[in-house]
This record gives C-alpha cells, sequence and structure tokens, in this order.
C-alpha cells in the first residue's frame, strides 16, 4: 500500500510538482527520430510532463522544440509551414526558428524589432540513435547527454518503438520491475514468440513457476533479481535493472536481441512506452527487425500512422476468450505489450495504491517507490541532484545467467550487470 | 476473429478506465494484516527493529534470537517475554528477517525452512554497510521468498507499510 499523499507525489509530473522536478532533471525520449524524418517534414505536436509543444526540423536539419502556440494570440503551431529555417504560424505568419526566438513578424515594418523581443519557451531537441532526447529543465543544470547502450550501438544492431498507454507513467513502469507476473500473464509468449522461443532459459522459467527475489540497490536505482532453479542444484538468474526514474530492461533469452522499455509522462494519465530491442554485438537480421515492426516481443502493433496500438480498451483489446480458453494466451490478449497495458490501464488512469494488498513477492516495487520518493524529496527539499542523471548510472545491462546456489548475483554478475561495447550479453 | 471474440461492449471493464468512472470502485476499508513477525537475527539488526517497532503498527510482532547458534531458535519480544519459533509461526502470515553480514545464519536457516513447511510468506531485508551480506545472506536465500540486500533502514518500515503489518 502506499498512502494518498505519497501516491499523489509520485504520480503527478506537471510543470511545478516535486515529480515532475525530478523528472525535469533527465534526459528523456522526446519522440522517435522517424517522426521527423527529414529537412522542413511537418512538425510534431506532443505533449511531455503536461506541457504541450511542438517539435520540427529545419532547413538546416536542426531539431527544434518549442512552446505549441503562437506569441501573438495563441494559435497552435501544429498548423504552421515548416520552411526557410523556421515555423510560421498559419494564422498571421509569425516565424520561429528552433530555439523559439521569433524571427519574423509580417505584419509589422521591416526594419521593426518587435519580434526580437518575442521567445517561445525552447527546450533541446538531440537525435541519439533511433529517439530523439529533450531535457525539460534548468538550462544551466543541464546533464551530459543520455549513454544507454541501446541508442549508442550501430544503427544496423537496434530498433525503437513507442506506444500510447492510456495510464499514468508509474503504473507502467512498475510492471517494468514486477518480475512475479511474467510467470503468468506472459507464460504463452515463451513458446510462440519469435523474438524468446528456443531459449534455453524458458525451460527453466516454464519448470519453476514460484521463482524467488532479491532486490539490490545500484548507484543508478536497482536491480531485481529473479530466480528459479536450475539443473545439478544451481539456480538460474533473472536480473533486471532500473535506472532512475523510468528506464527498465528485460533480462536476455539465447541469443535474442535484448530490450527493455522508457516509460514517459504524457501528463497524469497518459504515457508514452517506449520499447527498444538491440544487439550488443551483431546486427539485427531481417526476420527479427520485422518480427519488431509486426509487434512481436515487446513491441506493438499500432493503428498505421499512429502511435496508438491496434488493441486498444476502445475494442476490449481484442479479447479473444477462446486464445484464452485453449491456453495460447493466459488473459486473452495477444502480445507482450498489450497483455500489459490492458491490466494496467484497467487499474484507471491513476490507481489507488492505498488499496492495495502487497505481498513479499512485491519487494521490488516496494523499494523503487521508495527510492522514488526519497530522491524527489531530497531534490525539493536540498537540491540533490537524484539518481540516474549521471551517464555512468546508463551503462547497465540486464542478465540472464546460472550460478551457484551460494553466489549472490550482485557481486558474481558484476561485469555482466555492466555494459561493455563490443561485449556478448551474459544469456542462457 | 474466433467465434468467442465479442463486439465491443458499452459496459465492458474497459470503459471504466476513466477518472470519472473509477470514483464508483467498491470503498471497503481494508483491516491490518494480524499475523505480521518480524525477527532480528543479530544485535545491529535488533537495534533497528527497535527502532521500527516503536511506528504504529497494526498487530506485528517484533521479536529477537533470546540467544544466538542455539539448536531450537527461542525467540523474545521486546518486553522480554520468550517463545518458541512453532508458537509463534502459529498464527503467522508473513515472516520478515531482518539481518547485517553478522545474522545468525542457523536461525535463518530454521526460521526460514519452517515458515516453508508452513507456507507463510517470507522476506528478508539484509542491511549492508559495504561489508557484503555475510552467512545469513547464504542463509536466508533458499528461505526468503524475496531477499532485500539494502544500506537504508528505513527499508524495514517500507516494507512492512506496504505489507499493512
Amino acid at each position: 500500500m502506499l498512502k494518498p499523499e505519497i501516491n499523489e507525489l509520485l504520480t503527478r509530473t506537471g510543470p511545478g510538482t516535486p515529480m515532475g522536478a525530478m523528472f525535469r532533471q533527465y534526459w528523456i525520449p522526446a519522440m522517435l527520430a522517424e517522426e521527423l524524418p527529414e529537412n522542413d517534414s511537418p512538425p510534431v505536436r506532443l505533449k511531455l510532463l503536461s506541457e504541450r509543444l511542438i517539435a520540427f526540423r529545419d532547413s538546416e536539419g536542426r531539431y527544434g522544440l518549442i512552446d505549441e502556440f503562437c506569441a501573438h494570440r495563441g494559435a497552435s503551431l501544429w498548423f504552421g509551414r515548416n520552411e526557410q529555417s523556421g515555423l510560421r504560424c498559419a494564422y498571421h505568419g509569425w516565424k520561429y526558428d528552433v530555439t523559439g526566438q521569433c524571427v519574423e513578424v509580417p505584419s509589422e515594418p521591416d526594419n521593426n524589432n518587435f519580434c526580437a523581443n518575442v521567445k517561445l519557451t525552447a527546450y533541446p531537441l538531440v537525435r541519439i540513435g533511433d529517439v530523439l532526447w529533450t531535457y525539460l529543465g534548468d538550462p544551466a543544470k543541464q546533464p551530459p547527454l543520455p549513454e544507454f547502450e541501446f541508442a549508442l550501438v550501430p544503427p544496423e544492431q537496434t530498433y525503437t518503438s513507442k506506444r500510447w498507454q492510456e495510464s499514468n507513467w508509474l503504473q507502467a513502469f512498475e510492471g517494468g520491475i514486477d518480475s512475479s507476473h511474467v510467470t503468468f500473464l506472459h507464460s504463452g509468449g515463451l513458446k510462440s514468440d519469435p523474438l524468446f522461443k528456443g531459449a534455453k532459459g524458458n525451460e527453466y522459467n516454464m519448470n519453476d513457476l514460484k521463482p524467488f527475489f532479491e532486490v539490490a540497490e545500484a548507484d543508478g536505482g536497482l536491480f531485481v533479481g529473479a530466480r528459479r532453479n536450475a539443473e545439478d542444484g544451481q539456480y538460474y538468474w533473472r536480473i533486471t535493472p532500473w535506472v532512475m526514474p523510468c528506464f527498465t530492461m528485460v533480462p536476455p533469452r539465447g541469443d535474442h536481441p535484448m530490450h527493455g522499455h522508457f516509460w514517459i509522462p504524457i501528463d497524469d494519465h497518459n504515457c508514452w512506452a517506449y520499447s527498444f530491442d538491440y544487439h550488443p554485438v551483431r546486427a539485427l537480421t531481417e526476420a527479427e527487425r520485422q518480427a519488431m515492426k509486426d509487434g512481436h516481443g515487446v513491441h506493438s502493433a499500432n493503428i498505421p500512422g499512429t502511435y496508438r496500438p491496434q488493441a486498444n480498451k476502445d475494442n476490449d483489446y481484442l479479447m479473444d476468450r477462446e486464445a484464452q480458453r485453449a491456453g495460447e494466451t493466459y488473459s486473452g490478449i495477444k502480445g507482450i505489450a498489450m497483455q500489459d497495458a490492458s491490466l494496467q490501464e484497467s487499474m484507471g488512469p491513476i490507481v489507488d495504491r492505498s488499496k492495495e494488498r502487497l505481498v513479499s513477492a512485491d519487494t521490488g516495487i516496494i523499494k523503487a517507490r521508495q527510492r522514488l520518493r526519497k530522491a524527489v524529496l531530497a531534490l525539493r527539499d536540498e537540491g540533490v541532484v537524484p539518481p540516474g542523471v549521471d551517464p555512468a548510472h546508463h551503462r547497465v545491462r540486464s542478465a540472464a545467467v546460472v550460478l551457484p546456489r551460494e553466489s549472490s548475483f550482485i557481486e558474481a554478475c558484476q561485469d555482466a550487470l555492466t555494459a561493455s561495447p563490443g561485449v556478448p550479453q551474459s544469456t542462457v | 476473429m474466433t467465434a468467442f471474440m465479442r463486439p465491443v461492449l458499452l459496459n465492458s471493464c474497459a470503459m471504466a478506465a476513466t477518472e470519472e468512472e473509477a470514483r464508483y470502485r467498491i470503498d471497503v476499508p481494508i483491516k491490518g494484516r494480524q499475523g505480521a513477525r518480524v525477527v532480528a537475527l543479530d544485535e545491529v539488526a535488533n537495534g533497528i527493529l527497535r527502532r521500527v517497532a516503536r511506528q504504529g503498527w497494526n498487530a506485528a510482532r517484533f521479536l529477537e534470537l533470546a540467544s544466538r547458534g542455539a539448536a531450537a531458535v527461542v525467540l523474545r519480544d521486546l518486553d522480554g517475554v520468550l517463545s518458541s519459533l512453532g508458537e509463534q509461526l502459529e498464527t503467522a502470515d508473513v515472516v520478515v528477517m531482518i539481518a547485517t553480514a553478522d545474522g545468525d545464519e542457523h536461525a535463518a536457516s530454521a526460521i526460514g525452512a519452517a515458515c516453508t513447511a508452513r507456507g507463510i510468506m517470507t522476506a528478508g531485508l539484509i542491511l549492508d554497510a559495504g561489508g557484503g551480506v555475510g552467512g545469513a545472506g547464504t542463509a536466508l536465500r533458499p528461505h526468503a521468498r524475496v531477499l532485500m540486500v539494502t544500506s537504508d533502514e528505513n527499508d524495514v518500515s517500507e516494507v512492512l507499510l506496504a505489507l499493512r503489518a
């Protein structure tokens, strides 16, 4: 359970909120690079942390992320013309560059300097990998750029997608570190999903439905280990890293690509689930990349031209009771991503955590909430920079390993849990 | 689409996932847990146990080991009353063990095994001041459904609060 005031503290991320202030300490994914595919391509509306913004790519290829609304009379710049190194409002022609600076007010005399005093709020927008990242905080405190491995490997080794989830970010994120649901909700996927099946580790998963858990602190967040019995008295460990505030990685399976998520607040009732797959040492195969595009693994099949999943709450997630009855899927919902999203959305926009009945297996979630709360309050009350801002904290990996019973995963897997360019993942 | 797939119903549960609809959830007070046992396995853990016990809890019992390495685990509550492990587990529904690297390995094993035999939920919290988790971690690992290694003793309260102890 969580006291209502703590639930409010952790779930509200708009301007002026403590958790909003914490999110504004980090570089976060703003959008996929594919959304601004070329210079002068159409601008994109986006909402992040309850701020309405417009993103565009100018004639020189510079990215801009600025206030969505024209300073003149508040019309949306989404209708604007992206041309000649700026975004021009369709209403009266006011034009802005990527820094938000107004560079032209056509109704004024040519030699008038009125526009020099007009500047929209603007944030940096930087491409790293397939993602455009932004920082919505104080420019004076802007941290170094993020260094997550999935975004730094060569393009042929990585793939990122995103989907709109109609719930608060925290309940989506909590699913990312909740290892105990995998045995049930996702049980069908281990046998059939092309991005999971065939791994030796899957047998351990299916043969031991009551994993034990171990939670250990990391500089940037946590490591959550789930262990199951393996042969010869050993344990099979699946280790999930969490980097604050909202980066999680799923432990790998065989030589399949590794995958994980970011859970980014759109507003208090919606979030973006970014899902990535990458392989540290080889290119993704065409079959793998196609499977990801088709919504397999951690990805979703979206309505063409949008980032809304085809299976969504308006069509009951295409619930298939026959598949549920036959055991093809545990919940009747197809695909890992929508299995999670359907249940997390069913909780309501912001779940009331004061009504929970937690068990010891939820300790990872309990600890994560505690770390978030401490970091939020330390920032608010003492100005302490939260864990996860430092790029050194980003250099983590998930791992799946078999260890002797007496081994502590955190001591035995230090190298396995560290991102190392050119070094294969530790996987079973 | 199979025969069991249905068109969208206006009263489907998914459509209740709005803030407005969420107000109509049945609101019944949740009774606190009555069977939590919190056991410290060494002297440092005893200090943490006593500090945590001062906070308001539902019905949690806070227990120390009466002696280290004893063949049969004997527990002592904060009033000094002794009881056997079996007595304490009769009405227990969760046992949370607290230890440092100096935790009594024998007691950890005995308590964990007894809980496993009785189907009682377990959790182990090991306070790591930088020197590793020692033998207590190894002893607890096979028996504690969850093991948390932490440098923050507030985690004990957090876990007990979440469990409604």
